[in-house]
């Protein structure tokens, strides 16, 4: 995040952005190399990881810079850093099948890590191919989350269990990244003719804030219910730096949060109100507690990885990563962060964003071509999985959560088609449709496992 | 209101994307809820016990809400949604059917003058360029093209018409049509199919299961438990469950074979798995599913069906040389149509426009009239 932060203080000087992330990232990705060659390997898994990560957030941050001084310079350093990230990724899955022995296919550490490849080498597609230069500015704060989240699902490499030792497997999951991919794509573009179509700031700003509302308030009703409640008795310690430790009462955590939460949720309740009376003095209240709850959200994420208590679930089996706690509320804490900044871009830089877009009717045909590919790999998808489970199972449909989710995110898709084709839906209501397929998206990748349970449980 | 009317009336509505529509979000809404409330039976009645009141549980049992997915509301809704698959495909069909089956091969004067994409190219008659000359050099371009162009001899007038993936107009009800293939299959299954679980003991034998409610099926053939067992990686964790098995028939030799986790056995009209649960290798489960060959079959089709639709385009071409009634002058109509992406296709039809009138170009050049215009000139 660190360079993030820079770029958010920099508004002025005009290289000065390129070369601090450039040095940032090059200063800690020695400092990771320097203390992982202490051990005999140099290019380990983690250090590959960290790269990853430090190139991806690189990127993201210079789409960010861009928002911020409209330099197209940025852009090309941006581009340079996705491809850079991707070989980092490509580098780190390499390393885990040869280490594994099996093609990294098999659990949610590996899929998600594919996912995240699989968005590169779309993002870079849709770069130089079709020219939306600025697509990364949705990919890459998408691929960030993925490679947050894939940091804190490593396990030791298992061997594979007898349910997963199918040829089947490897076809399915394959198709279903690439599907997945796909929809990401197809949302990534749909946000661009979104932006380009001119839908007004103000409903970014109720779409953004009440996305990261959505996800901050489950996320701190999970962190308040570990830790007892409101009323719960406790000490937390806080590592802030090297031995200098911080102790606060769980309860204290708790209501902070809570209060946290309140900020977040000013926004919405500002846009709710706007769009019953008009008024330019609610936007401005709503936007400054947009940028309050940027650093709040910032805080508390801070505060969530430096916890050492009895929230930092040291669960078994889990290698220890630097950011601890639950992996899917670390994961929530950072897109909500991420989707907020969006609107920051959004809300400074739009006349430059839309001066770099293609038009919208080119956005909005490849939007559709994005889900043209992505449904034919859906279908695939569960049809493959379908024959597995016959196979492994004895029956082609279960109705396992997974498998429901994945049927209902194809029924999704397959709505989108007819209203585009039959009724003849475009541009604006598509989009829309496009975002909210991705929604669903996101909710059988990850909701399913996280929220609800069934015999898909490997993924 | 007579009953003729009446089935229009209710044939529309059921034709209609509206009523697609609601009935896609109610599948989509209930299959949701099966996934979000516990359901029967694969949650134990104690965990259901424990997770809601008894209030609540009576309310969802009552409602079939523990059970979603075999719950007669359900079940109707998906008839209900291929009911309207069927009328939709249907009321839609004999225009699909035309477009397949009756190609317009001639473009009249009001298909010439709305089409899109089109282009006119104009014939100077002084190169020596004629009706003949200019279809010659539009056969040529399209042949260039991979397009098998055919003449087409309409009101006295010659014109040329060419397409591709005529397939496609109909691939929507392939997919359509494989949707219904595998809702038959699977209500085949539900209706004739069965499953039980058969333990047995080394030496014992089977020639029948006993389903969940106590029922009796023949296997068809004898089944002699040998023996099971497993396997383990070096760090402990199991690697694969086997178990042997014999097949015993009258009149053939017994067939020894094994069961594992992912290879099950097919044999005559059952499938025997291996069971997942307990890992003791001793309990198998069996399968009789008389319908999953119309579900694959429906995949199979549902997957081509797709090809066809997203990438496979029904491109259209024609040419007709057109004299002007005004002025006399000839000169050569271009027209193409698709059915879908048509903006991948303007490109591709300009670069036809212009390979036309390169090949007049090479026409002129070809008669070696001397003339030193190029013959051509382009209008629109």
């Amino acid at each position: 995040m660190a360079q993030q932060e820079t770029a958010e203080r920099q508004p002025q000087g005009g290289k000065t952005l390129i070369v601090l992330a450039g040095l940032l990232i090059a200063l800690l990705l020695s400092t990771a190399l320097l203390s992982g060659s202490r051990g005999a390997d140099l290019l380990t898994e983690t250090t590959l990881l960290y790269a990853t990560l430090l190139f991806y957030v690189g990127a993201a941050a210079l789409y960010l810079g861009f928002g911020l001084r409209a330099t197209e310079a940025y852009l090309r350093w941006a581009s340079i850093a996705t491809w850079l990230g991707l070989a980092a990724n490509t580098a780190a899955l390499a390393h885990h099948w040869y280490q594994a022995g099996h093609p990294p296919l098999t659990n949610l550490y590996e899929t998600l890590l594919s996912f995240v490849w699989a968005l590169a080498v779309l993002t870079v597609v849709a770069q130089g191919r079709y020219g939306v230069r600025v697509i990364g500015m949705i990919t890459m704060p998408l691929a960030i989350a993925g490679v947050v989240l894939v940091e804190q699902l490593r396990t030791a490499v298992h061997p594979l269990s007898p349910l997963l030792q199918s040829n089947w497997l490897q076809v399915h999951v394959t198709l279903a990244i690439l599907a997945y991919a796909a929809c990401a794509v197809s949302f990534a573009l749909a946000v661009m003719f979104l932006i380009q179509d001119r839908v007004e700031t103000r409903t970014f700003l109720a779409i953004c804030s009440a996305a990261s509302l959505a996800i901050y308030a489950s996320v701190v009703a999970a962190c308040v219910r570990i830790w007892g409640g409101l009323a719960g008795a406790g000490w937390a310690e806080i590592a802030i730096w090297h031995g200098l430790r911080l102790k606060a009462p769980l309860v204290l955590l708790s209501w902070a949060m809570l209060a946290a939460l309140a900020v977040v949720a000013t926004p919405v309740a500002c846009c709710a109100l706007d769009f019953r009376k008009p008024g330019k003095r609610l936007m401005q209240i709503a936007k400054r507690c947009l940028l309050a709850s940027i650093l709040l959200q910032g805080l508390s994420l801070a505060v969530l990885l430096r916890l050492k208590g009895p929230s930092a679930a040291a669960a078994s089996g889990r290698l220890p990563t630097p950011l601890g706690s639950n992996p899917f509320v670390v994961t929530g804490l950072v897109s909500a962060l991420l989707i907020s900044m969006f609107f920051l871009v959004l809300a400074w830089r739009r006349a430059d964003l839309e001066r770099l877009l293609p038009p919208v009717e080119l956005l909005d045909r490849i939007t559709y071509r994005a889900i043209c590919l992505a449904f034919p790999l859906l279908t695939l998808t569960i049809a493959t999985g379908a024959y597995w489970a016959n196979q492994a199972w004895g029956s082609y449909w279960n109705w396992d959560p997974k498998e429901t989710w994945a049927a209902i995110t194809w029924l999704v898709y397959a709505l989108y088609l007819h209203m585009r084709i039959t009724v003849g839906w475009r541009g604006r209501r598509a989009a829309y449709f496009a975002v909210a397929g991705f929604a669903v998206v996101i909710f059988t990748f990850f909701g399913v496992t996280y929220l609800l349970r069934g015999m898909h449980a490997f993924v | 209101m007579g009953t003729y009317a009446f089935v229009r009336k209710i044939w529309r509505i059921a034709a209609s994307i509206e009523t697609g529509v609601v009935l896609l979000m109610l599948v989509v809404i209930l299959a949701a809820l099966g996934t979000i409330v516990l359901q029967r039976p694969a949650t134990r009645p104690d965990e259901m016990q424990r997770s809601y009141s008894p209030f609540l549980l009576r309310i969802l049992d009552a409602t079939s809400l523990t059970d979603v997915y075999h719950s007669w509301w359900f079940l109707g809704l998906l008839l209900l949604v291929s009911l309207c698959i069927v009328a939709a495909s249907l009321d839609r069909l004999p225009n699909r059917w035309r477009y397949f089956s009756l190609p317009c091969k001639f473009p009249e004067e009001g298909f010439r003058r709305t089409l899109q994409p089109q282009r006119t190219l104009d014939l100077d008659p002084e190169a020596g360029l004629n009706e003949a000359a200019a279809i010659a050099a539009a056969e040529l371009a399209l042949a260039a093209r991979g397009y098998r162009s055919q003449r087409v001899v309409h009101g006295g007038q010659t014109g040329l018409f060419a397409e591709r993936n005529r397939f496609s107009q109909l691939a929507v009800y392939v997919v359509h049509l494989s949707l219904l293939l595998i809702f038959l299959g699977a209500i085949v299954d539900g209706l004739l199919g069965w499953r039980a679980r058969l333990t047995l003991h080394p030496g014992q034998i089977a020639s029948a299961v006993q389903l969940g409610n106590g029922a009796l099926r023949p296997l068809g053939f004898t089944l002699r438990f040998d023996g099971a067992g497993q396997e383990h990686y070096p760090d402990g964790t199991l690697k694969q469950v086997w178990t042997s098995v014999t097949i015993i028939e009258d009149g053939s030799p017994p067939r020894p074979t094994r069961i594992l986790i992912n290879a099950p056995l097919a044999y005559r009209q059952v499938r025997i798995y291996q069971s997942h649960t307990g890992g003791s290798g001793e309990e198998l489960e069996v399968a009789h599913q008389p319908g999953s060959w119309i579900v694959w079959c429906g995949v199979v089709v549902m997957g081509i069906g797709l090809i066809f639709v997203f990438y496979l385009v029904h491109v259209r071409l024609w040419v007709v040389p057109v004299r002007s009634a005004k002025t006399g002058k000839l000169s050569v109509w271009l027209g193409g149509s698709v059915n879908r992406h048509r903006d991948g296709f303007e490109p591709r039809f300009n670069d036809l426009a212009r390979s036309i009138e390169e090949e007049l170009k090479r026409t002129v050049a070809a008669q070696g009239n001397g003339v030193s215009s190029p013959g051509i000139g382009q209008a629109e």
